[in-house]
């Protein structure tokens, strides 16, 4: 081989080398990830400040799994479960996990088949073992067959959310109701979207997690906003007070 | 053209050789990989599997008389981990890897020898979830290398290989999502192990 053409091999060789590593070295391009809701929590400000306060939550990894206790009732184990399925499918990178227990006493949502109790809801003292904190409850009610509500109780300085998160499913009317099973599995999926930190519902009534959610599980934009949620630094803390 | 496919074409156009014409090889060692995703959700997130103990098998074929067409399969094994700005790294699960590579061994100076060839990547991941919720995947790979060989019996050698390879990665489940193009990955082994075969 002639020089002329050892040299023109060598320069080819170093083209296609070089083209190759910038091939393999372009990175793929993530997705926005713009259409999203507000999902904080929008309450009064902490004792002794006016205004509002946004408050951010999600289970920290070191939390996880979420430990759920379910009343075995109206198949709400069941439908527990694949909501945690659910919910799980949405995320990338393991961001969220949940299991069902059988101890409630060791358990951070304790989820019940029957009535949301009445008492102190919203900005005012709850009584507990050993604190004062307020009590804010997030409600599902439009649903013909059934109604869901999660209650939620923060710290009066706003930088706690004191377990468990009371979850309350019950049907309507009937429970021979046809319609029922399909409305729990929806209605669960949807609180349980509220105890993992998505704390407002949807204005859009193809979510999820819109107030009267028609869908079983999770629509793009209900993925989207939880994914910003669980990579959004939270400012309430999940803490035990048994 | 379709991986699997290609890979059926690749196998049936190896020649038919004779067992006493083959030399073979087997190696352990590790490969790194550059982070399978990059992906940004406030915070920068990265993807990738740590350092992967690995095993190399292989053959080699004469077709001249200072050069073999080889076939080496490669098997990795590696945790999966996500790294993000401000948080402990989280646990994705192990992550399988098997390579068949396609190609040519020739001489470099003394007992060292050059290799370049082309082949398919499988990811097998542990669990179908996250990136892998809709399962593994396959892809188009191609890479080079050195072998050093160094004589340890009549018919044995100890071989040291480096390699280096590359592919684009990308998964069903990660197309779903809306993320654009795919990622290059490189990845670098060093194994050392015996090869048997004609002197």
């Amino acid at each position: 081989m002639s020089d002329t053409r050892r040299r023109c091999a060598y320069a080819a060789l170093s083209v296609t080398l070089v083209a190759a590593i910038a091939v393999a070295c372009s990175d793929m391009s993530s997705p926005e990830r713009a259409d999203v809701y507000e999902w904080r929590l929008i309450t009064t400000s902490a004792v002794g400040s006016p205004g509002l306060d946004t408050l951010a939550f999600h289970w920290p990894r070191a939390s996880l799994p979420v430990r759920i206790w379910v009343e075995d009732t109206l198949g709400l184990p069941d439908h527990l479960r694949a909501g945690i399925a659910r919910w799980k499918r949405v995320f990338l990178y393991r961001e969220f996990d949940a299991e069902v227990v059988s101890d409630s006493s060791a358990a951070d949502v304790i989820v019940r088949g029957a009535a949301a109790p009445t008492g102190v809801i919203g900005p005012g003292t709850v009584p507990g073992p050993t604190a004062a904190r307020h009590r804010i409850r997030l409600h599902s009610m439009l649903a013909p067959e059934c109604q869901g509500a999660t209650d939620l109780d923060i710290s009066p300085d706003n930088t706690e959310l004191v377990l468990p998160i009371r979850t309350y499913l019950e049907p309507r009317f009937a429970t021979t109701d046809p319609g029922l099973p399909a409305c729990l599995a929806l209605t669960a999926t949807h609180e349980l979207g509220h105890a993992m930190g998505l704390f407002q519902h949807s204005p859009h009534p193809d979510d999820l997690m819109y107030a009267d959610p028609g869908i079983e599980g999770p629509s793009d934009r209900d993925r989207e906003t939880a994914e910003r949620a669980y990579h959004l630094p939270p400012n309430l803390s999940p803490v035990t007070r048994r | 053209m379709r991986p699997l496919p290609f890979a059926v074409l690749m196998l049936a156009g190896l020649p038919a050789a004779l067992p006493a014409q083959v030399d073979y090889f087997a190696r352990a060692g590790v490969t790194w990989s550059r982070d399978l995703v990059t992906d940004r959700i406030i915070n920068d997130i990265s993807v990738g599997p740590g350092l992967a103990p690995t095993l190399a098998l292989g053959a080699a074929l004469p077709i001249a008389p200072r050069y073999h067409a080889a076939v080496e399969a490669s098997l990795t094994t590696a945790t999966l981990s996500a790294s993000e700005t401000g948080t402990p790294d989280a646990d994705l699960g192990s992550l399988r890897t098997g390579a068949v590579m396609l190609g040519l061994d020739g001489p470099i100076v003394g007992r060292l020898r050059w290799r370049a060839g082309a082949g398919l990547i499988t990811y097998w991941p542990a669990d179908d979830s996250g990136i892998f919720a809709r399962g593994g995947t396959t892809r188009f790979l191609a890479g080079a290398g050195a072998d050093y060989r160094y004589p340890v019996a009549r018919r044995w050698d100890l071989m040291a290989s480096g390699r280096w390879d590359f592919h684009r990665f990308t998964t069903e489940e990660l197309e779903s999502r809306g993320f654009g193009s795919s990622q290059g990955i490189q990845r670098v082994g060093v194994t050392v192990g015996l090869a048997r075969g004609l002197k």
